[in-house]
């Protein structure tokens, strides 16, 4: 991969996810509004990865409001590991060791703060 | 009701943030902290996301327009992130008053950096005329061209040739490591980008012209953000009902922004930001206290 294609293909992916991510929240923010949810009502929806999916078939506000919030903080995850590859596919060993790392300071703070 | 008031505090926290160079995360905690009364870690968890959302539009762009230097953004942001990780935990043991009084503090540095900006911003432009002269995305684009087989290794195949840049050599990395790591636990501990440590260490210390220091260090807030992030996610930090409606208001208001950064008058924007800003930390100094 050249060099400036990468950066683009990076750039690509990081704009892509904003825009699902801000799309993803503005459904949720809408399902709030149509189930007369106040965002200062108490307590709100814990995050949990089991019941994405059935809120989400239900159409519930929640279940699209975490997955926008997933997507939001997942995003620059999705930036690594396109820049991941595309060091590796350039050669660029270095680079591809930066990004490990990252992405396993990444999987760490999901372990500890689920372990928490 | 609440819910549009959220957005439209968000869409004023991010045009504030994109038209002076910050995140917004440094007003959003207060808004959410002082104007909602939610707790300060619950404003911190949606803070975090808001920061994330406008630094991943923003990177879009200087990614695709060559400003920003992925290769030294991803080399800093190993330790940004690993000390977001660190900071992340030390927020959940912290009381949160003690937590009020440091941010409050956090307040005063930024009001201050901000008064100051000016002058030094003087210089800054003049010392990034004779660093990079001309266009620096079409002279990032240039040097890709000439960069061959599609590696910026610039010949020596050196570490610092490596992350250095057209028109600029990286310098002091060690220092610019140093500020990654107080960048990452000031980002999660206060919910903000940690740009204000990030671009003066990019700029000043390691020699990195301010376009291209501002850019990598808007690149870099998504990793770091998104470190702090997933330890404020499942432990119960990010409110779901109040980030969303937060994140959406700052994306708006950051990308109107952009588009009215021309027609505003900076100067005065400054001086009234440094004034909300010295408002906002006596009332958290306030609040800490009790």
């Amino acid at each position: 991969m050249k060099a400036g294609r990468l950066e683009r293909t990076v750039g690509l992916v990081l704009g892509v996810g904003a825009i699902v991510s801000v799309a993803l929240l503005a459904m949720g923010i809408a399902g709030m509004w149509a189930a007369h949810v106040g965002p200062l009502d108490r307590p709100f929806p814990p995050f949990d990865l089991g019941r994405l999916p059935v809120d989400l078939a239900s159409l519930k506000a929640a279940g699209f409001l975490w997955l926008g919030l997933l997507a939001v903080i997942l995003t620059p995850s999705f930036r690594v590991i396109a820049s991941l590859v595309g060091f590796a596919a350039a050669g660029e060993r270095r680079m591809v060791a930066v990004a490990v790392v990252v992405l396993a300071a990444i999987c760490l703070s999901a372990a500890l703060g689920a372990g928490g | 009701m609440a819910e549009l008031l959220l957005i439209v505090g968000g869409v004023a926290a991010g045009a504030f943030g994109a038209l002076l160079g910050l995140g917004g995360g440094v007003l959003i905690v207060p808004l959410l902290t002082l104007g909602f009364g939610l707790p300060l870690r619950e404003s911190v968890g949606a803070s975090l996301v808001c920061v994330i959302v406008t630094s991943s539009a923003a990177a879009s762009v200087y990614l695709q327009r060559d400003v920003a230097n992925l290769r030294l953004g991803m080399t800093l942001e190993m330790f940004t992130a690993i000390a977001a990780m660190a900071g992340g935990l030390v927020a959940f043991l912290v009381p949160d008053r003690v937590l009020a009084l440091m941010f409050a503090a956090l307040l005063a540095y930024v009001a201050v950096t901000m008064a100051r900006a000016r002058d030094a911003r003087d210089g800054r432009v003049a010392q990034d005329a004779a660093d990079a002269p001309g266009d620096a995305p079409r002279e990032a684009a240039e040097d890709a061209e000439r960069r061959p087989g599609g590696t910026n290794t610039a010949g020596d195949g050196g570490l610092i040739a490596s992350l250095s840049g057209p028109g600029y050599r990286v310098r002091n990395l060690g220092l610019g490591v140093l500020g990654s790591l107080v960048a990452g636990v000031v980002s999660a501990l206060f919910g903000v980008g940690g740009g204000i440590v990030k671009v003066p260490v990019m700029n000043l210390i390691m020699g990195v012209p301010i376009r291209v220091a501002t850019a990598t260090s808007n690149l870099m807030i998504g990793v770091t953000a998104s470190a702090g992030a997933l330890i404020y996610l499942f432990r119960g930090g990010i409110d779901p009902y109040v980030a969303a409606p937060t994140a959406l208001g700052v994306f708006a208001g950051a990308s109107l922004a952009s588009r009215l950064s021309h027609r505003v008058d900076l100067g005065t924007l400054r001086l009234l930001f440094v004034a909300v800003l010295v408002v906002t930390a006596a009332q958290m100094a306030l609040r800490g206290i009790g």
